[in-house]
């Protein structure tokens, strides 16, 4: 009977095993060995059944697929959700909401890639873009002339003075204004921040750095603004002076503030960073585990936007009524850089929780005596506007949001590793561009924050682009010749490895598996001839490649390309990373 | 046999027909399959959710609720909080109308009592952005009872077993201005006094303890006039909850008594304060100095109810709330405070001080001092919570909750 078991066992290995076991326990508790004739019999008909079903196969047709359509049903009934500030830290801090599990980002293609979708449109990781189209960021044209445009309400949330204007259209803007005590410095990091997350992929609403004349500022009759007492009244030119009262006044007699495009369609509040909106069919997959989610981790760390949390998005409902979606918005970029919107960032900012309970203990135990060694950093004082922002004491893995974020604590190195890959691609031309875009005054100011963020950029690319197997864009020629990509070499944050490891394997797409014995080579450069005979027989082929490098062991573990033959060619159709254990490329 | 095996191929045969169905019905592209999914998800839709904790809090929030309802700038308002030290907590509504005078007024009115039946009634007009921000102007009318208030002799030699309580009610109208230019305050103020002692709290007690020549005041009230005139240098920053910079302080007082020409005096007071920082401002060394002259006019006396004391929360912290009484005191505090994080402080404080009845006693010879530690818990603007051991003194332990910073 034993033996019958393991006959079974391996007839119907591809079928799950636990439901295997059940059958086989159901049958083998029922019918004892006088039954085994009628056994085979049924055993016969299952196996029958099994074999005629047809399971998902490792590659679609369509794999890999470019977009995900997630406007395909109707969202029209999500509702709005109001956030608070003083929930969101509490739950993210002592809660920890969200699924904790280190499994592969759930919405990225079979090549690894993130599809674009109403989170995430790639840019400049799929494409080259120009530095004028960088810098450019989401605006679709140039500053507004938003001079004679009626205030038509007070600023009703944040901490920084503004109030609301709208165009001869009715659009709606947001007039933000930057602190006396730091002119320039929030509305030069939105403008940055802005770009810079619009070049990766996010969407992000229109901005822009605008001087404010108070002579032109007019009052539409129906303005409202809402007292100290929450009720709503008629907005008067008082209260835009005490809005003013509390802004930077230029040399020149004009305030220096954000303007900002309210975007379109109708505001659903904002998303949180871990689990799905219940209300939105499209959303299927939990946030935490969304590849562009983990990885905004990286940029975060990039920019130290310390302020990255499900409060500072934005959910907007868009289309026509019945085939309604919604557009997910990363937005306030006025607390990234040096800049903590009011006042210059916090020390702590990007190197601890507002809440971190070890270094907390170990400074009350020792009465002081442990100094945390963010405490010891100074920072270049040359330029209000720039506010506190450095980069050689900035470290990467050791960097932090104002509390825990779920996504953030999921990011994997193959996370980490797609998102460094993007900011790679900003070269100091386009950062240095991209900084211009903010306008400042004073001397120093461009230089310090462009400088801040090449060098923050090169500790970001060479953290985050050698935790894996940096291998990327393979391609298989028709006669055979496979080449590929060191990531991290082309970055010039590694040296050359010392061999690749090339395994070579047809594949079965029905099975998910390769199929007869591979063939192993190993070559010194990323270019590979394939076996003969392999390619000629096959309709799936999978590549394994390891790297040799004396310096990154991680490399040892091997990328997997799937390609697929299709019309003669070879179409790469699956890139699966492996992640080599002991990678520390977080530290929540 | 036969029976046994139909039993047994029904399901298997079902399975065949299973499995053939969902050949069928398997997704044959990825975007099916996702599109399943989704279609799925949109048969099961619900509204998100909120807890009552995160609904409290967004009201909380966005209402500005703990703004309007504690510290509102227009309106009716509960005035929490403690009306003097040694009152215990006290509750009353609080009424505050802010834009007066074109804008420039605010008044503001309160009634308070507390547990322990101490009361207090206060109402004022402020101007408080004049000249661009640079001058305050302030009227305001009290009238309060303090009917517990300790007393435990005068000097520095009095004795704790002697403590007995009297009573202070009193009315004040007065007005202050303060002209700010810079880092400079100016400020000058000029108040009625209408203090009345009830020495029979505890009836006999008091005047079986002391006699009425070691209470002056005890027996009759005047009605005072009193002048101020002062001047301060305030580089603190920050301002709330300092880490450097000083706070220099002289401060001129004259008590003119309206009635008997028994208790006119002058007073002087020097306030220093020095923040010292270290460890990029987060060790701070915090100095605090203070000096009190008080010199009654020629055959008058200071009277006791008015005399500068020592001891509770914010002075001598291991003593008694005005456990050291006299015309003269002198006290020094410094602390160490290290921040644990952002929002709460450790402090390690030592505090010395004493009274005396001659100026030329004002020396740093037999202080009375003690030792603590504590924690604050606050932000750059200011500290909510002060919570505090004192120990080493020969009043015994105390421990301290305060909702203000200690100076």
């Amino acid at each position: 009977m034993q033996d019958a078991k393991c006959k079974m066992q391996k007839a119907v290995g591809w079928m799950p095993s636990p439901f295997l076991h059940f059958e086989f326990c159901i049958l083998n508790y029922r019918f004892t060995y006088r039954h085994s004739k009628t056994l085979w019999c049924v055993f016969a008909l299952i196996t029958l059944a099994a074999t005629g079903r047809s399971a998902s196969p490792a590659y679609f047709p369509d794999d890999p697929i470019q977009a995900d359509d997630d406007k395909a049903f109707d969202a029209g009934k999500a509702v709005e959700i109001e956030g608070s500030n003083a929930y969101d830290f509490t739950e993210h801090t002592f809660i920890k909401p969200g699924e904790r599990r280190d499994i592969r980002a759930l919405n990225v293609n079979t090549i690894d890639e993130v599809p674009d979708s109403m989170w995430f449109t790639n840019r400049i990781g799929r494409r080259d873009m120009s530095i004028d189209e960088i810098v450019r960021g989401p605006n679709t044209g140039p500053t507004p002339s938003f001079e004679d445009w009626p205030v038509v309400q007070g600023k009703s949330t944040g901490i920084t003075p503004g109030y609301r204007i709208v165009d001869p259209t009715g659009r709606l803007y947001q007039v933000k204004l930057d602190p006396p005590s730091n002119p320039e410095m929030p509305s030069g990091a939105e403008v940055i921040g802005a770009a810079i997350y619009h070049a990766v992929g996010y969407h992000i609403v229109q901005g822009w750095a605008v001087d404010v004349d108070p002579a032109r500022i007019t009052i539409d009759p129906k303005a409202t603004t809402v007292d100290m007492r929450g009720r709503k009244r008629q907005m008067s030119r008082d209260d835009v002076d005490a809005i003013l009262s509390r802004g930077a006044r230029l040399p020149n007699g004009k305030y220096r503030a954000t303007l900002s495009r309210f975007a379109d369609g109708k505001p659903l509040g904002y998303f949180k960073y871990y689990g799905t909106r219940p209300d939105d069919p499209n959303d299927i997959h939990p946030h935490e585990h969304r590849r562009e989610l983990r990885g905004s981790r990286v940029f975060a760390a990039w920019v130290n936007h310390d302020d990255s949390r499900g409060i500072n998005s934005l959910d907007m409902l868009e289309g026509e009524p019945g085939r309604q979606y919604i557009r997910h918005y990363i937005f306030d970029f006025g607390s990234i850089m040096g800049s903590g919107s009011t006042m210059p960032q916090a020390q702590r900012a990007g190197n601890e929780y507002i809440l971190e309970w070890k270094p907390a203990l170990k400074t009350l135990a020792t009465f002081g005596g442990y100094v945390r060694p963010w405490i010891l950093v100074d920072y270049w004082e040359g330029a209000k506007s720039v506010g506190r922002f450095e980069g050689d004491f900035f470290d990467p893995v050791e960097w932090r949001p104002e509390y825990p974020n779920p996504a953030f604590d999921n990011m994997r190195p193959d996370d980490a590793f797609w998102a460094a890959r993007l900011v790679s691609k900003f070269s100091n031309e386009a950062i240095r561009a991209i900084v211009g875009k903010a306008q400042y005054s004073e001397a120093g100011a461009a230089e310090h924050i462009a400088t801040t963020l090449i060098k923050r950029r090169d500790k970001v690319v060479r953290t985050w682009l050698t935790g894996v197997n940096p291998l990327v864009d393979p391609r298989l020629e028709a006669d055979g010749t496979l080449t590929f990509e060191n990531a991290a070499v082309t970055a010039g944050v590694a040296s050359a490895p010392s061999s690749y490891v090339v395994t070579w394997s047809a594949f079965d797409n029905a099975t998910g598996t390769p199929s007869g014995q591979g063939q192993e080579m190993t070559v010194q450069q990323p270019r590979a001839a394939a076996p003969s005979g392999l390619l000629s027989n096959a309709s799936f082929v999978r590549i394994a490649v390891k790297t040799a490098h004396a310096d990154y062991p991680a490399w040892n573990a091997p990328v997997s390309f799937t390609f697929r033959k299709a019309d003669n060619r070879w179409q790469i159709v699956g890139l699966d990373r492996t992640v080599a254990a002991g990678v520390q490329v977080n530290r929540p | 046999m036969r029976r046994s095996f139909f039993i047994v191929s029904l399901p298997a045969l079902t399975l065949a027909l299973f499995s053939s169905v969902a050949e069928a019905q398997e997704p044959q592209t990825r975007a099916e399959e996702k599109r399943r999914e989704r279609e799925e998800k949109s048969r099961a839709l619900t509204p998100p959710k909120q807890g009552g904790l995160e609904k409290a809090l967004k009201d909380l929030e966005s209402g500005r609720l703990f703004e309007r309802i504690l510290n509102p700038a227009e309106g009716l308002y509960p005035k929490i909080g403690h009306i003097t030290t040694g009152s215990g907590f006290s509750l009353g509504p609080g009424y505050r109308h802010a834009g007066l005078f074109g804008g420039q007024a605010t008044f503001s009115t309160f009634a308070a009592a507390s547990f322990t039946q101490y009361w207090a009634i206060d109402a004022r007009l402020q101007f408080p952005q004049l000249a661009a921000g640079r001058v305050f102007l302030d009227v305001h009318a009290q009238r309060y009872d303090f009917p517990d208030e300790d007393f435990f002799g005068l000097g520095p030699d009095s004795v704790r077993q002697n403590f007995v309580e009297y009573g202070l009610t009193n009315t004040v109208i007065g007005a202050s201005a303060a002209f700010r230019p810079r880092r400079l305050v100016f400020n000058a103020a000029l108040e009625y006094l209408d203090p009345k002692i009830n020495a029979q709290t505890e009836p006999g007690r008091v005047f079986s303890i002391f006699t009425p020549d070691q209470m002056p005041g005890a027996l009759v009230q005047p009605d005072f006039l009193r002048y101020e005139g002062g001047v301060e240098f305030n580089t603190r920053t920050p301002r709330g909850n300092p880490r450097r910079g000083g706070r220099y302080a002289v401060n001129v007082e004259r008590f003119e008594d309206l009635d008997m020409d028994q208790f006119a005096f002058n007073r002087v007071e020097l306030d220093l304060q020095q923040y010292v920082p270290f460890v990029h401002d987060r060790r701070v060394l915090a100095l605090h100095g203070l000096v009190s002259f008080s010199d009654a006019d020629a055959g008058a006396e200071v009277p006791f109810y008015l005399q500068r004391t020592l001891g509770g929360p914010d002075d001598l912290r291991g003593f008694r709330i005005f456990r050291f009484r006299d015309k003269h005191a002198l006290l020094l505090q410094g602390e160490y405070r290290w921040e644990i994080f952002t929002a709460v402080d450790g402090a390690i404080f030592y505090d010395a001080g004493k009274v005396a009845s001659r100026a030329e006693d004002i020396n740093f010879e037999d202080l009375e001092h003690n030792y603590g530690i504590g924690f604050r818990f606050g932000t750059i603007n200011g500290t909510f919570l002060r919570i505090e051991g004192a120990f080493g003194s020969r009043d015994g332990k105390h421990f301290i909750l305060r909702f203000h910073n200690v100076f």
